[in-house]
């Protein structure tokens, strides 16, 4: 799709849509910089002494991955460690929804649980996870009561300030109309926070799925943060770094095609421009 | 009598940002600004105005042509042009007085000389007690006196302003003209003022200069020779030399308004 | 009577009645969950070895300040002081990190966000990099570095870096081109526009990045010295955890938690703020 322009010099020629598009966006120095990263990478493990053990060759690290999704490990990891992450930040949206709607409504009850949450909040999950080990031992149930710990507080603490940017003429406008409590939480104050509530999805998540790989390196529950800690363990430095690189892949997969799409499509769909 | 502000030949091209297909800017323009003269120049929406002033303002690369100010010849921005652009560009994070004082600091102008020309600045576009207000605490008009302001105080040779009176409301505008009309009295500096209002043009301009759209060529010059210490708006709205320089504008800008189609 | 509506209105003028409302209620649950863990140590409804008196607690930090001799030794950091070589390692460790860590973030955000080209390239990485940074480092941090402080530092560093580094190429890219504009017809350098624009325009953004990289970073030091490290309280909480002396893990994690509140909200909340409200910014990138 060539077009020249009509007054000037005819060799002007107008690249496709699509690579304007790519080099616009940076596709080409990203590219470049992939290229590059995989270059250095290879050039130091090729002149380190005894790189199976510091670090192993990019291809190296390629191939590891082959044999453990033949022996079906691999995809078995992934699953569980997925499957926590996601019952727990159910878990944790469905706790911290509640609460933080009902701190929000209420100003005494506010001012009455905010720093004692702000207290628990700095208290990270990694940190009590020793406690609760004590209690009920490396168990599931330890794993996830630190990514419920770990991904409340973000969430209640968003919802929270949701609650409070709804306007009040808008809670005013539904008691004249003579809405029940009820009616109003449900028809304007959970729409109103939903922007709030999906930033704070987002970010809970986010934590829990750091609180994952820890807990599970911590308690030797199986899935992806055990079995990198595991192959260090076992001097299988390839597949720590392919446990690695999954780990960034799958959360910006998680956050790029799941959790930012729900933020932007909250915002965008009601106007409202969050500040 | 040498131009202040000599333009030739100048023509610009650039890729357009989202389609990537050329844009012809400008084509052969060619200019003079005398010293101490007011110019306005004028046109559609769209007719390479804020091209020619970054270009001049040496913000845009140009290969087509010749821009020199005083005799040289503009390479790259330079204390000779102060530039007030139509958005506040006046820096958030200094109080008034900095930002005033700002082209001094970078031309390394001692601390005592400086405050005194921050001052005087300060008294002439009449934002005295304002001096140790941040930005965000101004009003549009008064953020724009701050920014005529810094651009005087490191005294240009020649003064370039792109519809710095867009963005502020009609009321402030008209102070902000008498008030700048005031200011080119007692500075005596050269200005080129670019402006789709053709009664602001006309107003403030001892020479205007209309462009055709895209791509912007200089399509006539227009002289006003009402004295500027005439210029205030309640005795011009109705006199009839300047309501005739202000009808010929229009009528100049008009023709290339309804060619333009429905930009 | 009359003295204490005295006081009364004396302490409501000191603090203003609102705020002290808030003292007051913020403090009931504190004073409740007090009440129920004294409650507990007198009842034992929960064994001491699930929840410890909150003496014991106490008593924790003596125990292992036991054979240290007085207050210059604890500086030194003695052999003998326990309790305070681990909170002053692991106070060490974060301060040594934000000494690397932030000057070198914040001029590769500067430079990275004022050219396009890199700042394109730059990002995804900034990114993927976030994204595994923290933990997910340690093992590779282990085979590298071994257990001790190195692979403690070097999690920190990773995690301190990429926020600070990203979030400044955020804001230097948020700042509308017309200020660098403004300077460079005023005569300014490249350098003039660095120190005058890109930095003072990006610093609200530099601030906050700052302070999500403490809070990451706080959380990712006391991972990493639990697994890879040798001291810290991180260490000291795994290990007591391990030999089931739970009041030492209490200890620990109250004195984390405190730590934490302490420096985020006496410096890093005060510093958000007084860059936002002073110069009245409010474009943040997310």
């Amino acid at each position: 799709m060539a077009t020249t322009s009509p007054s000037l010099a005819p060799s002007r020629v107008v690249p496709s849509r699509r690579w304007r598009r790519f080099t616009k966006e940076g596709g080409a120095e990203i590219l470049l910089l992939i290229v590059g990263l995989l270059l250095v990478w290879s050039i130091i493990s090729s002149i380190i002494p005894n790189p199976s053990r510091y670090l192993p060759a990019p291809l190296v690290v390629f191939f590891s991955s082959g044999e453990l999704i033949w022996k079906g490990l691999f995809p078995n990891y992934v699953g569980q460690t997925l499957y926590r992450l996601i019952l727990g930040s159910i878990l944790g949206l469905g706790v911290g929804i509640p609460f933080g709607v009902l701190l929000g409504l209420n100003r005494t009850v506010s001012d009455m649980f905010y720093p004692i949450m702000n207290f628990f909040q700095s208290i990270s999950g990694i940190a009590i996870l020793p406690i609760i080990v004590v209690w009920w031992g490396n168990s599931e149930k330890t794993v996830f009561t630190v990514i419920l710990y770990t991904a409340l507080f973000p969430i209640a603490f968003n919802v929270l300030s949701g609650v409070r940017s709804v306007p009040r003429i808008y809670v005013n406008a539904m008691r004249t109309l003579g809405a029940s409590n009820y009616c109003i939480v449900r028809d304007v104050i959970l729409p109103g926070a939903l922007p709030y509530i999906a930033t704070g999805a987002r970010l809970g998540i986010g934590f829990a799925w750091r609180a994952v790989i820890a807990g599970e390196m911590l308690t030797g529950r199986r899935g992806l943060g055990w079995w990198i800690f595991t192959a260090q363990d076992t001097d299988h430095t390839d597949q720590v770094i392919l446990g690695m690189l999954m780990i960034g892949c799958i959360w910006i997969l998680l956050d790029r095609y799941a959790l930012r799409p729900i933020e932007a499509d909250t915002i965008q769909r009601w106007g409202l421009v969050q500040r | 009598m040498q131009a202040k502000l000599v333009v030739q030949g100048l023509t610009h091209h650039y890729p357009d940002e989202y389609t990537g297909e050329d844009v012809h800017a400008l084509d052969n323009v060619s200019l003079e600004v005398e010293d101490g003269i007011f110019a306005a120049v004028v046109g559609p929406s769209g007719c390479g105005k804020t091209t020619l002033l970054n270009i001049l303002a040496g913000l845009l690369p140009y290969r087509e042509g010749h821009v020199k100010v005083d005799g040289v010849d503009v390479h790259g921005p330079g204390p000779d042009r102060g530039v007030v652009f139509q958005e506040h560009a006046i820096l958030p994070w200094r109080s008034v007085a900095r930002n005033i004082g700002h082209g001094l600091e970078i031309q390394g102008v001692p601390a005592d000389e400086r405050q005194r020309k921050v001052a005087e600045f300060v008294e002439l576009v009449g934002l005295g007690g304002f001096e140790d207000r941040y930005p965000h605490e101004l009003s549009g008009g008064m953020k724009q006196r701050v920014s005529l302001a810094r651009t005087l105080c490191s005294n240009p040779i020649v003064m370039l302003m792109d519809e710095p009176f867009a963005a502020v409301d009609a009321q402030t505008r008209i102070t902000l003209q008498e008030e700048l009309n005031r200011i080119a009295i007692a500075t005596r500096k050269t200005i080129l003022f670019i402006t789709h209002n053709v009664d602001e043009a006309a107003f403030l301009g001892d020479k205007c200069f209309i462009f055709t759209r895209r791509p912007g060529k200089l399509k006539a010059t227009v002289k006003i020779n009402i004295p500027r210490d005439r210029r205030i708006w309640k005795d011009l709205i109705n006199d009839s030399e300047f309501t005739n320089h202000r009808d010929e504008i229009l009528t100049l800008v008009r023709e290339e308004v309804s060619t333009l189609g429905d930009d | 009577m009359s003295t204490i509506q005295e006081l009364s209105i004396a302490v409501q003028r000191r603090f203003g009645r609102q705020r002290l409302r808030r003292i007051i209620l913020g403090a009931i649950p504190f004073v409740t969950l007090a009440f129920l863990w004294y409650l507990n140590t007198a009842n034992e409804w929960l064994p001491p070895v699930y929840i410890p008196p909150f003496a014991s607690v106490w008593e924790a930090i003596f125990l292992l300040e036991e054979e240290c001799m007085g207050f210059m030794d604890a500086l030194t950091m003695g052999s003998g002081c326990m309790f305070t070589n681990h909170v002053f390692s692991s106070l060490g460790r974060v301060g040594l990190s934000l000494l690397i860590g932030l000057p070198l973030g914040i001029a590769f955000g500067v430079v990275a966000g004022m050219n396009r080209r890199i700042a394109n390239a730059l990002e995804p990485l900034g990114i993927f990099a976030n994204s595994i940074s923290g933990i997910a480092w340690l093992p590779l941090a282990i085979v590298w570095f071994g257990i001790g402080t190195a692979t403690t530092i070097f999690i920190l560093l990773n995690t301190i870096f990429w926020l600070v580094f990203f979030n400044t190429l955020l804001g230097v890219r948020s700042v509308p081109r017309v200020y660098e504009n403004s300077v460079r017809t005023l005569g300014g350098s490249r350098w003039n526009v660095i120190t005058q624009v890109y930095f003072p325009g990006a610093l609200p953004s530099i601030v906050t990045g700052i302070r999500m990289s403490m809070g990451f970073g706080w959380r990712a030091l006391i991972a990493a010295e639990m697994i890879g490290g040798d001291s810290g309280l991180g260490f000291m909480i795994f290990v007591s955890a391990s030999e089931y002396k739970v009041e030492e893990v209490f200890l620990g994690v109250l004195v984390i938690a405190l730590i934490w509140m302490f420096t985020d909200r006496t410096m890093l909340v005060p510093l958000e703020k007084w860059t936002i409200q002073r110069w009245g910014l409010v474009w943040r990138p997310s």
